[in-house]
């Protein structure tokens, strides 16, 4: 309040310091980036099925090699950090997300899936970098009161980014693609000009995000600037011993991990396949499936103001049980009403996947103290979910159907609600006190 | 909250910075815009619009005219048979100056002397799903291969029949005598079969004119004189769901009939060729054969090769039971490339 400050005889700290405002508004682009680059690749599952004429699984590689790139470089990313600084990790991530992105210059001259999949991982490699980096660095960057709000300010733009990517498959890569009943006829020759004309129109948005990213790796390179916030460092010595026993212990922290797991798989499974339901269950037209995946992206984004509102109402794992539920019957219904009404129930497990990630965060770390630094890593590996499961999803479609696919996710937001119902009905041990067998 | 102007100072710079950077990523992911080639024009006239078929055929040509700067003036008849609508849409188009008419006639001789006189007017002339007689009468043909569709589900039907034990005996729901697309069907599937047109294996057959209702008269018919039929053809997917409806009141038992079809509608896919009751179809691309005629004759127009002979819309086997040795694909492709 302004009486307050005034009254207080202080002058309240400023959201981000003044001499990093610049900085900072880069690496808000840093966050729309990622979000634009991970929903994109949503796009291209299907887009490389019909060009390269593969089958479901085989397409679900793009997931595999995102999603998995993102797992293997948390650690490093966090090593980065730590010995050259936070600066030094948003430039490393920039500049390989960069490196990525042009790879798929070459890759759509040579026409070969594998060597999408290593732009891909590369892209990805560095995007990982770069959010680990990228978060503390925004809490770094002005008063420890503010950093809260500065981190949710930035996030804020990790959805629009998000459907910025979507708005790009749907806009400049579907529409335009080789109607595949035209390849019916064509000869071997057309068939190649049609690939390298598709690969062609997945290479631009890349080659626009890479573009981007090196315009704020060199505006981020040149610029001094010193961090008035700078993170305290963790003291190995004072953390180590008994925190992983701790927390393997801290069944309530343990199940939360498998639970994020399931989530995240839920979440990519999801949104990789509303594509491929849409065209392969409903019949839409290429166009017309981006605009559900859009649909999807609005509703999850819509859902997280209308849950924020409904945890200051309900208890985070009721609503969330609730929410999971909702989940697994809209899954239910995708795989069994083969027509629009399946395409709209995939849409709305959107509104239940969009509370998920957070509640299981926060009611995961709930009580660990200092355990809780160590045991926010944990949570975040749990993204390899999102680089397995959607294979499973692809191998049960190509095995019994596209609608059926869907079983996948429900038993993913199945297991959530589980986990729900387990913090629920068991009290969780006092903090500091040592962990009884639950 | 008080600020000092010189606070608010950098603000301006650091939005012009967002937004250079914004604008320089959306006009490399946008890509370069380029102006199109010149607009040429050229009529659609279809046989209805109540039929999906043609409904696709006419959608397929709007958007391939609209990526190809085409200005497409369509006209269609109340019926497939309203020769009359068709001659006047000719006559229109050519006062209207368009440079190509892609005619789906409603009949094979009728037409002639307005699309002699349309070509005399400088206006080529593509034929698409029906063929005129004599062919040379317009520029060029685009369809489906009837004989290549009948004969895909006729090697499929054989070879299901194997596959389950079974000594075919055959019940054909033909299309009508003297119309030529249903005759290369039929003898298309016999072909496949490995059949002569006097086989012991062929139990019945009965002529549906490709429609529901007596397609399942016709089935009735033959199921009440030969109720050992194993492998149903039919013409199209109309005639094969009128079938199906006759089969199941006879209580026949599916899971021992082969009964294969032609057509690749979307209403046939969902229905019936999705659950296992018609055991694959033959599709046909009405929109191939209007995007591949709208291109043509834009490119002739433009300079290219002018559009002549026959040219393959294709025919693709569309099962989720596949049988041995038969190449198909399955109804995920069907949903997604039916037509209607």
């Amino acid at each position: 309040m302004a009486v307050s400050d005034v009254d207080s005889g202080r002058q309240k700290a400023p959201l981000v310091a003044p001499n990093l405002r610049v900085p900072f508004i880069l690496l808000i682009l840093c966050f729309a980036a990622w979000g634009a680059a991970a929903n994109l690749t949503d796009v291209l599952v299907g887009v490389f099925r019909g060009i390269f004429d593969m089958s479901n699984f085989q397409s679900s590689l793009v997931q595999f090699a995102y999603y998995g790139a993102y797992f293997c470089l948390a650690l490093p990313a966090a090593f980065i950090n730590k010995r050259f600084g936070y600066k030094a990790g948003v430039l490393v991530g920039l500049g390989m997300a960069a490196i990525g992105g042009v790879l798929f210059l070459p890759a759509s001259g040579m026409l070969v899936y594998e060597m999408f999949l290593l732009a891909l991982f590369v892209l990805a490699a560095g995007l990982s970098i770069l959010e680990t980096s990228a978060n503390p660095f925004v809490i770094a960057m002005g008063d420890e009161a503010s950093a809260t709000q500065r981190l949710n300010l930035a996030q804020a733009f990790n959805p629009i980014g998000a459907n910025i990517g979507v708005l790009m498959g749907a806009v400049l890569i579907l529409p335009r693609l080789t109607p595949e009943s035209s390849k019916v006829i064509m000869t071997e020759e057309e068939l190649v000009a049609s690939q390298a004309a598709d690969l062609n129109l997945v290479l631009q948005p890349y080659l626009g995000i890479a573009a981007v990213l090196v315009l704020i790796w060199l505006l981020i390179a040149f610029r001094k600037f010193s961090l008035p916030n700078p993170p305290e460092a963790l003291d190995p010595a004072a953390t180590q011993g008994n925190v992983a026993s701790r927390l393997w212990h801290n069944k309530h922290y343990r199940y939360g991990v498998v639970a994020q797991f399931f989530n995240v798989a839920a979440q990519t499974c999801v949104w990789t396949f509303t594509i491929l339901y849409a065209q392969d269950v409903v019949g839409t037209t290429p166009t017309q499936a981006g605009w559900w995946l859009q649909a999807s992206l609005i509703i999850f984004l819509v859902s997280r103001f209308v849950m924020t509102f409904l945890l200051g109402i309900i208890k985070p794992t009721l609503l969330l049980l609730i929410m999971a539920v909702f989940g697994v019957v809209c899954c239910a219904v995708a795989m069994f009403s083969w027509n629009t009404v399946g395409l709209v129930a995939v849409v709305l497990v959107s509104a239940s996947l969009s509370l998920m990630f957070p509640t299981i965060y926060g009611v995961s770390l709930q009580g660990l103290g200092e355990d809780a630094k160590f045991g926010a890593a944990g949570l975040v590996m749990a993204i390899l979910g999102g680089a397995i499961v959607p294979m499973v999803h692809a191998a049960v479609m190509d095995a019994v159907g596209p609608a059926m696919g869907y079983v996948v996710p429900g038993i993913c937001l199945a297991l959530v609600a589980a986990y729900a119902v387990f913090d629920l009905t068991h009290s969780r041990p006092a903090v500091g006190s040592a962990p009884a067998e639950q | 909250m008080a600020r000092t102007p010189s606070r608010l100072r950098p603000l301006p710079r650091l939005w012009r910075l967002s937004a250079a950077t914004l604008a320089v990523g959306l006009t490399l992911g946008l890509g370069a815009c380029s102006s199109g080639p010149d607009p040429v024009s050229i009529g659609l006239i279809t046989k209805q619009e109540d039929n999906p078929y043609w409904r696709s055929m006419k959608q397929s040509a709007q958007n391939e005219a609209s990526r190809e700067s085409v200005d497409l003036v369509t006209a269609t008849g109340a019926t497939d048979v309203d020769v009359e609508a068709q001659r006047q849409a000719i006559k229109d188009m050519v006062a209207k100056g368009v440079k190509g008419i892609i005619l789906a006639p409603t009949s094979s001789t009728a037409l002639n002397p307005d699309i002699e006189a349309a070509r005399q007017a400088g206006v080529l002339v593509v034929a698409v799903d029906t063929p005129v007689d004599p062919v040379s009468v317009v520029d060029a043909y685009y369809a489906t291969d009837n004989k290549e569709a009948g004969r895909q589900i006729g090697t499929y039907a054989a070879a299901k029949a194997a596959q389950l034990g079974l000594t075919p005996k055959v019940a054909m729901l033909n299309l009508a005598p003297g119309i030529s697309s249903g005759e290369q069907r039929r003898d298309g599937f016999l072909e496949g079969m490995g059949l002569t047109a006097e086989a012991p294996q062929l139990a019945a057959s009965a002529d549906t004119q490709g429609d529901r209702q007596l397609g399942e008269k016709a089935m009735a018919t033959i199921l009440a004189q030969h109720a050992d039929v194993n492998v149903v053809y039919t013409v199209n997917e109309q005639a094969a769901l009128g079938a199906l409806e006759a089969l199941k009141a006879a209580d026949a038992d599916l899971s021992r009939i082969v009964l294969v079809s032609i057509d690749g509608g979307c209403q046939a896919m969902r229905d019936a060729v999705r659950p296992g009751e018609i055991d694959a179809t033959a599709m046909q691309f009405p929109e191939n054969m209007a995007r591949e005629s709208v291109r043509a004759i834009a490119t002739a127009e433009r300079g290219g090769a002018a559009p002549s002979g026959y040219v393959n819309t294709g025919t693709e086997l569309v099962s989720d039971a596949p049988a041995p040795g038969v190449p198909s694909k399955d109804t995920a492709f069907g949903i997604r490339t039916c037509w209607g």
